[in-house]
């Protein structure tokens, strides 16, 4: 007992880090949802293609030696622009080439197209970086402000990283929030969202508010990729899964098409998938340890859908299509 | 005995009484119609009745049986089958097997009877093929049973939808809009169809109708809704003549016109 | 006249691949003679025989002199098998289930535990591995298990949006994957990551009828034809399963869903009931090919059934055409053969190149020693891309599939 105690706060810290993680990456299939009322099953690659932007940029700063002399606060700021323009570029680009051809088909037709965009861009990142670097397991150069760390408590240790994530998570969340609420054009994504064709006789360009909304939602699993990979260094194609269907069970836990739900799912994943990563086993006995803790978040997925299907906040998304 | 009757039915969505206290009893051997503005609440009355909504409040009886909580496959078999106001084929199956899929409550063979191919499972295919074809030879699609019921005009998938209907063997038959989209002369042929069906194939149909000219002609009964509310119920006479009913029409030229034909 | 064609065409691709038993070509040749027997017009009964012929004598006689033959024909056999289960619950159902591989999984380690001294692991008394005699009742028990977890998955989730139920699916495939992979402790059932070995083979039951006739052969040559027998048997009783159930009541009332539920329901079809009757038939379907598998492979690990290979069921059922037995069929060979063949040819030659040293002389562009080729460029490693491109470029430009289901010309 004393032992879960003592190891309370570093579990709710690596909780929150989590937590932020899927909360950013939620965004993308929330508000994609909104919209389309479809699973943008390939987002999860968006979001690991951000961490191979960031990674890809950092060795490039490291070969033409910059890494040493640039303002660590100048190199990540440039890390992080990279990685959110170039996922919410690609993010747009999948729904120009994958997704516009089939709206209106039955939602099960884009899904599969879906999925099918996300293994291929699973592959083509490896076949790429197979090609340019012949590996496809990168490792993040180190930077050495990340490495450190500082000592709250005395069981407590803040690592810089974990704040950088925290921070950066927190800023864009709120941004994100006034950039929809308090905009123009959020105002427009709220619109297609609400109802496409009305939105449309209101002289919304309902096509470019989709792209544009695919771009905001790649850009924030851009950012999520970035820090996914500052924090835990190593990545390869096939990263996205897990983090993926755990940011999509964020996205339907808190509601799927709710902004604010999205943050709040995540969240409470991050956390619970944080507890019983730490406090199965000791719970158990050992039987069951974290090794069980994937498994933990696609339990929540199916609980949550058979017994509470609308979330936590309530689905915004509208009535009445099949 | 009434074979239907329905009891203070009331449902709501959300802010909106679809369906309030609507009773209404339709006879053994009567053609019955439901008639009203838009939106008065009439397709909603036959979810309700078909068990695809659940009524908040009120009873449904049919055959003395209480409908009440009954999945729609169980009120099919009891005796009720319906026709979809937006046409609802099964649009990548062929004509016949529209029909044959309207049976399903009819023919009972298990799942070892299919897998060994059983004397008994050939015999009953062979009933409900017979039976099928000769429902599609009563709507006049005779020759049409082998295509893909997407590939139909209008008015004969309109005509399938009835076969289908037919085809779960009811007693009583719920239209709706059996005559939407089709010209005067088809029109016409439907009525005679229906008159045709009663007592041979049916025995009460309760139809969901705008055009007064079918209405007036066929009903022996008709009910009148309006936001959810029975305003009136009578004889064709009784019903054209009734002030709340030209009160609900009111501004509707379509009814002005009809009512004094 | 086509009927000669297609003989001559037959024993044609034949004669190549006895001549050159190493070259994938000409297997692929014999192969696509399968492919001519769909499209070439021909009296049934015709067809019927030369695909017979093809099927029991010609490919199990190019098996004896290239074990590699037979090994690709049970594996395609194995994939049309699951491929013709998912079909019924995405082509006829319309139910997208995105974890199928998990019921394989299922049937898999049901004779993997029994079948080998696992199960002694928490069953006292050494009785395993049971012998060989019982893989055939355990065939019969795979189905039973298979469509009772079928069932029983079925059973809350089917009341669910379309694209949430796929989602569910997908999460319940990666929770039997992660205990499969996870149960080594605190009892060791399925002895975790390191997989199971060996797994009991089934009997050879006809050898002393073999030797009767005074044919003498080892088991390690036995083994493939036996095992070819065996997926052949069982992929004829699935299609027979398969067509009879399409062609009932039940059938059209699962079309009758997928085309419009609410529809389907209002004319008395059981709509919960059917579905989970669609789910528990597909899943005894992979089920019981998964007790095949787990015999066939000897040793299982949790690897061998991860996302991946339900997607590349799918892509198969999508390919073939959604709703279509021939079409299921000709998905599963053909994303087979390219996996296992032709991307796997590709990187043979490959390597062959960087190997010899061959420089790429390209107009224009200049020269490129192939021996600079990274080693990490491997084609046959990319299956994923060839799913996904699968799945993208069918949904966009055919979904139908290729051999759609054709109107019943019936009567």
């Amino acid at each position: 007992m004393e032992l879960a105690l003592e190891i309370l706060p570093q579990v709710l810290l690596d909780g929150l880090v989590l937590g932020f993680m899927y909360a950013l990456i939620a965004l993308g299939y929330t508000m994609v949802y909104g919209v389309l009322e479809f699973i943008n099953f390939a987002h999860s690659e968006i979001f690991v293609l951000g961490a191979f932007v960031g990674v890809e940029v950092l060795l490039w700063l490291q070969d033409a030696g910059h890494l040493a002399v640039l303002h660590p606060g100048f190199v990540l700021l440039l890390v992080i622009v990279a990685g959110m323009a170039i996922s919410g570029l690609a993010a747009m680009a999948l729904e120009r080439v994958a997704y516009r051809p089939l709206r209106g088909s039955p939602r099960l037709v884009a899904l599969i197209s879906a999925i099918g965009a996300s293994f291929f861009l699973q592959d083509g990142l490896r076949l790429f970086e197979s090609l340019w670097r012949n590996t496809f397991y990168l490792n993040y150069p180190t930077l050495d402000v990340l490495d450190q760390t500082l000592p709250l408590a005395s069981n407590l240790v803040v690592p810089v990283k974990s704040l950088l994530v925290i921070a950066t998570a927190l800023l864009s969340l709120a941004g994100l929030h006034f950039f929809v609420n308090r905009t123009r054009v959020g105002a427009a994504i709220r619109a297609v969202a609400q109802d496409p064709e009305t939105a449309s006789l209101m002289g919304i360009p309902v096509n470019r508010v989709i792209a544009l909304t695919f771009f905001v939602g790649g850009a924030m699993g851009g950012l999520a990729g970035v820090l996914f990979g500052l924090h835990y260094s190593l990545v390869n194609p096939y990263s996205g899964f897990a983090p993926g269907i755990k940011a999509f069970t964020a996205a339907v836990l808190g509601g799927i098409g709710n902004i604010p739900g999205a943050m709040l799912g995540g969240m409470v994943l991050g956390l619970l998938e944080a507890f019983a990563g730490s406090y199965l086993s000791i719970l158990t006995d050992g039987a069951f340890g974290a090794e069980y803790k994937d498994v933990f978040a696609f339990v929540v997925l199916i609980a949550i859908l058979i017994f509470r299907p609308k979330g936590l906040l309530g689905e915004t998304v509208r009535e009445g299509r099949a | 005995m009434a074979l239907l009757e329905l009891r203070d039915i009331s449902k709501r969505f959300g802010g909106l009484q679809a369906l309030a206290r609507v009773s209404l009893e339709v006879e053994d051997g009567v053609i019955a119609s439901l008639i009203g503005p838009n939106g008065a609440g009439k397709t909603t009355l036959f979810n309700t009745l078909t068990g695809l909504y659940q009524p908040d409040d009120g009873q449904i009886r049919f055959q003395d049986r209480s409908l009440m909580g009954m999945k729609p496959d169980k009120i099919t078999s009891a005796g009720i089958s319906r026709t979809f106001q937006n046409i609802r084929l099964f649009s990548h199956m062929t004509v016949l097997d529209n029909v044959l899929v309207g049976m399903h409550s009819r023919v009972h063979t298990g799942l070892p009877e299919i897998l060994l191919r059983t004397r008994e499972f050939h015999k009953r295919e062979k009933e409900a093929l017979h039976r099928a074809m000769e429902l599609i030879e009563l709507t006049g699609l005779t020759g049409r049973e082998g295509e893909w019921a997407h590939q139909l005009s209008y008015g004969e998938q309109r005509r399938l939808e009835l076969a289908r209907a037919l085809a779960a063997a009811p007693k009583l038959l719920l239209l709706d809009e059996p005559t939407a989209g089709m010209n005067f002369t088809e029109a016409q042929s439907l009525v005679a169809l229906l008159r045709e069906l009663m007592g041979r194939y049916v025995q009460a149909i309760l139809l969901i109708e705008h055009n007064m000219r079918v209405v007036m002609g066929v009903s022996h009964r008709v009910h009148v809704l309006d936001y959810g509310e029975k305003i009136a119920e009578g004889d064709p006479d009784e019903i054209r003549r009734d002030p709340r009913v030209i009160e609900a029409y009111l501004g509707s030229g379509a009814w002005a016109k009809h009512a004094q034909s | 006249m086509a009927a000669f064609g297609l003989l001559t065409y037959i024993a044609a691709s034949c004669w190549l691949a006895f001549i050159f038993p190493q070259s994938v070509l000409a297997f692929l040749l014999v192969e696509a003679s399968f492919l001519l027997l769909c499209y070439v017009p021909a009296p049934p009964k015709v067809k019927l025989f030369l695909g017979a012929l093809v099927l029991l004598v010609l490919l199990p006689s190019l098996g004896a002199i290239n074990g590699y033959y037979l090994e690709i024909a049970i594996q395609i056999g194995i994939y049309v098998a699951l491929a013709l289960g998912l079909n019924i619950v995405v082509g006829f159902v319309g139910l997208l289930n995105l974890g199928f591989v998990a019921f394989f999984a299922i049937g898999a380690y049901l004779w993997a535990i029994f079948g080998s001294p696992q199960a002694n692991e928490f069953i006292a008394g050494g009785f395993f591995p049971l012998s060989p005699n019982w893989f055939f009742p355990f065939l019969l028990l795979s189905i039973a298990v298979g469509a009772l977890t079928g069932a029983l998955l079925g059973l809350p989730v089917l009341r669910l949006r379309g694209d949430y139920l796929a989602i569910v699916t997908l999460g319940f495939a990666e929770v039997v994957r992660a205990v499969f992979n996870n149960l080594d402790k605190p009892i060791n059932f399925t002895n975790g990551p390191k997989g199971i070995s060996p797994i009991t083979k089934p009997p050879l039951f006809f050898k002393p009828w073999l030797e009767f006739f005074g044919w003498e052969f080892s088991d390690a040559t036995l083994y493939p034809m036996y095992f070819y027998f065996l997926v052949l048997l069982v992929v004829f009783m699935i299609i027979i399963v398969t067509r009879r159930l399409e062609d009932s009541r039940i059938g059209r009332a699962w079309k009758a869903i997928r085309e419009d539920e609410m529809a389907a329901a209002a004319m008395g079809v059981p709509v919960v009931r059917m579905k989970l009757l669609g789910f528990a038939v597909g899943a005894s379907f992979a089920s019981a090919v998964g007790v095949l598998f787990a015999a066939k492979q000897v040793f299982i690990n949790p690897e061998s059934f991860t996302f991946m290979e339900s997607i590349g069921v799918l892509a198969m059922v999508i390919l073939g055409g959604m709703g279509s037995i021939p079409g299921a069929i000709l998905g599963a060979a053909g994303v087979t053969i390219l996996n296992l063949q032709l991307l796997k040819g590709l990187s043979l030659w490959l390597n062959g190149l960087r190997q010899s040293g061959t420089i790429l002389t390209l107009p224009l562009l200049g020269s490129y020693p192939l021996s600079e080729l990274p080693v990490q460029f491997e084609p046959a490693k990319y299956e994923r891309m060839i799913f996904g491109l699968i799945l993208i470029l069918m949904m966009i430009f055919r979904p139908q599939g290729i051999l759609p289901p054709r109107r019943d010309q019936k009567r």
